[in-house]
């Protein structure tokens, strides 16, 4: 997928945190090539990019380098316990995306890293007439270190057109928890299902190239892009667990512990978990509502957290 | 096609091939059992939904294109596909149920069309594990290097499936076999549109959340008829 990238009117912040080891990453504005570079101000405020570096300085994983745009904002990272670990919110004050916003995530964790990201409020597409909304996430997970990507869901309205990718390409011992969640309208509205086209790409790789791959097209009106039997919810969802440092064992007895689990809201969840061609879990499941969208994800959240780490679940503050 | 051509091909799209299809349900048991297929239109809706959003633009996407490289005779594009589709299978037995038929018909493909190097090419690079050897992929390389269209191909592997998911159903639900037929006969409109419409160039992409998670289940169902 492509991101237009153009000269912006507002000024790139950048911040840089003094590390002994030299972080991996550039701390210079975006070094892609071949990308179209507009000179117009249509683009300012529409396409953002966010690029974040994190490394392990003594005991806790710090940004150590940062790079953004409108509509971007960064917040300095939280720590939500005494694991070190960097809470990160994903902070769009701009509301939403509208046609032609095309929004970037780059993100590098170096060795031994641990870093925790959510998003204070669900991801809005508004209706568009012709363009689509575009958000592509590249994601490096250095060697020994985790990455819990859990944002929140999108919220896609009726008429909106949206894009996004998230690749995810993992070193020798790394570990990613990555969740994805849709919701099929603003129901409270009476949207549900009504917009004009969603494409969803999730794609993880391991160091040693063992890949797992989501990838859906809806084009609603159209006869092979229909929602079809899955209309009656309300929610579709993914849950990833993918590392090459965890025993069959180890892997083979958090599946039965998933599938438990999502046996706990019978008619209101409907869940499944299996072993993708790449080491871990898939986890798929379709909710009715969002309270029992969000109280699945603790559920799964917690059972993996403790199986992989031995570690409790931690409260995502959202402010 | 040329009446040759035909023959050669059908042995493969027959359901007397031993490529085991019988032995796995690919997530209908567990639906079955979920109360999600209940009866005989539930069960159409079910497969219809199943081969619209989640085989078309993924099985029959990469059956055609495994067939234009059983015709030209390069492997490469199949191999491309066949690793694509084993990343997007999420669900560990209906993957493994798709290699061990897939692996079946290269076997007998290579061993008996031996005018066509790039079977037993390609079945040497499944038997290394080189190559995953889905049956979307060996089923278009075998019929694309007999001469059968890429239209033809993938319309061959949708019925092929849809015929083993009426097989299923028979013998998991009270479907009789004239029931069976007028299923079947509903859905070809669907399996002729999909392997005319789907792009080869579309990249792969499938939507069918609640199948997936069906065939998710079945490994955990206490008992079972099938494999997966």
């Amino acid at each position: 997928m492509r991101v237009r990238r153009g000269k912006r009117k507002s000024a790139p912040q950048k911040t840089s945190t003094s590390l002994k080891r030299k972080p991996s990453g550039g701390s210079e504005p975006s070094q892609k090539k071949n990308l179209p570079t507009p000179s117009s101000t249509e683009f300012v405020g529409r396409v953002g990019e966010l690029r974040l570096q994190y490394a392990k300085l003594d005991c806790r994983t710090v940004i150590a380098h940062s790079y953004f745009t409108t509509p971007w904002k960064l917040l300095p990272p939280i720590y939500l316990d005494e694991t070190g670990a960097a809470y990160t919110l994903l902070v769009n004050p701009s509301g939403g995306l509208v046609g032609g916003d095309g929004l970037s995530i780059d993100m590098n964790l170096d060795r031994d890293a641990h870093v925790l990201i959510s998003a204070p409020s669900a991801n809005r597409v508004y209706r568009s007439e012709e363009k689509l909304s575009e958000q592509l996430i590249t994601i490096m997970v250095g060697p020994h270190a985790i990455l819990e990507w859990l944002p929140e869901h999108t919220i896609p309205f009726a008429g909106s057109r949206f894009r996004q990718a998230i690749h995810a390409n993992l070193a020798p011992g790394a570990a990613i928890i990555l969740w994805d969640a849709l919701a099929s309208g603003r129901m409270a509205r009476g949207e549900r299902w009504a917009f004009t086209h969603l494409e969803n790409e999730i794609q993880i790789t391991t160091a040693t190239g063992e890949s797992l791959v989501e990838r859906y097209i809806l084009d609603p009106a159209t006869d092979l892009g229909r929602v079809g039997l899955a209309e009656e919810w309300d929610y579709v969802a993914s849950l990833y667990v993918v590392s090459d440092a965890v025993s069959p064992e180890i892997w083979a007895d958090l599946e039965s512990k998933v599938a438990a689990i999502l046996g706990e809201l019978p008619g209101q969840v409907l869940g499944g978990v299996s072993r993708p061609a790449a080491p871990g879990l898939a986890i798929k499941l379709l909710a009715r509502t969002a309270p029992d969208l969000t109280h699945m994800f603790d559920l799964l959240w917690a059972v993996v957290r403790e199986a992989l780490w031995n570690l409790p679940p931690v409260s995502l503050r959202k402010y | 096609m040329n009446t040759p051509s035909l023959l050669e091909g059908l042995r493969f799209v027959d359901t007397f091939f031993p490529s085991g299809g019988y032995a796995f349900s690919s997530g209908l048991e567990a639906a079955v059992q979920g109360g999600a297929v209940k009866n005989s239109d539930q069960f159409a809706r079910y497969i219809e939904d199943l081969l619209r959003g989640g085989m078309s633009r993924r099985e029959a996407l990469a059956t055609k294109i495994a067939n234009a490289a059983g015709s030209t005779g390069k492997a490469s594009a199949a191999l491309e596909i066949d690793r694509r589709l084993d990343a997007t299978k999420l669900s560990r037995e209906s993957r493994m149920a798709s290699r061990q038929m897939g692996r079946q018909v290269i076997r007998v493909a290579a061993d008996q069309i031996r005018a066509k190097p790039v079977l037993s090419e390609y079945r040497d690079e499944v038997e290394s594990d080189r190559a995953p050897g889905h049956l979307a992929v060996t089923f278009g390389l075998t019929l694309g290097a007999c001469g059968w269209s890429p239209e033809d191909t993938a319309a061959a592997f949708l019925y092929q499936t849809a015929v083993g998911f009426v097989s299923a159903a028979m013998r998991l639900s009270p479907i009789g076999q004239h029931e069976g037929q007028r299923i079947l006969g509903e859905w070809l409109p669907i399996i002729e549109r999909i392997s005319r419409e789907v792009d080869s160039d579309a990249g792969m992409s499938s939507w069918s959340p609640i199948q997936d998670i069906y065939s998710m289940r079945h490994g955990s169902l206490e008992w079972r008829l099938f494999r997966s």
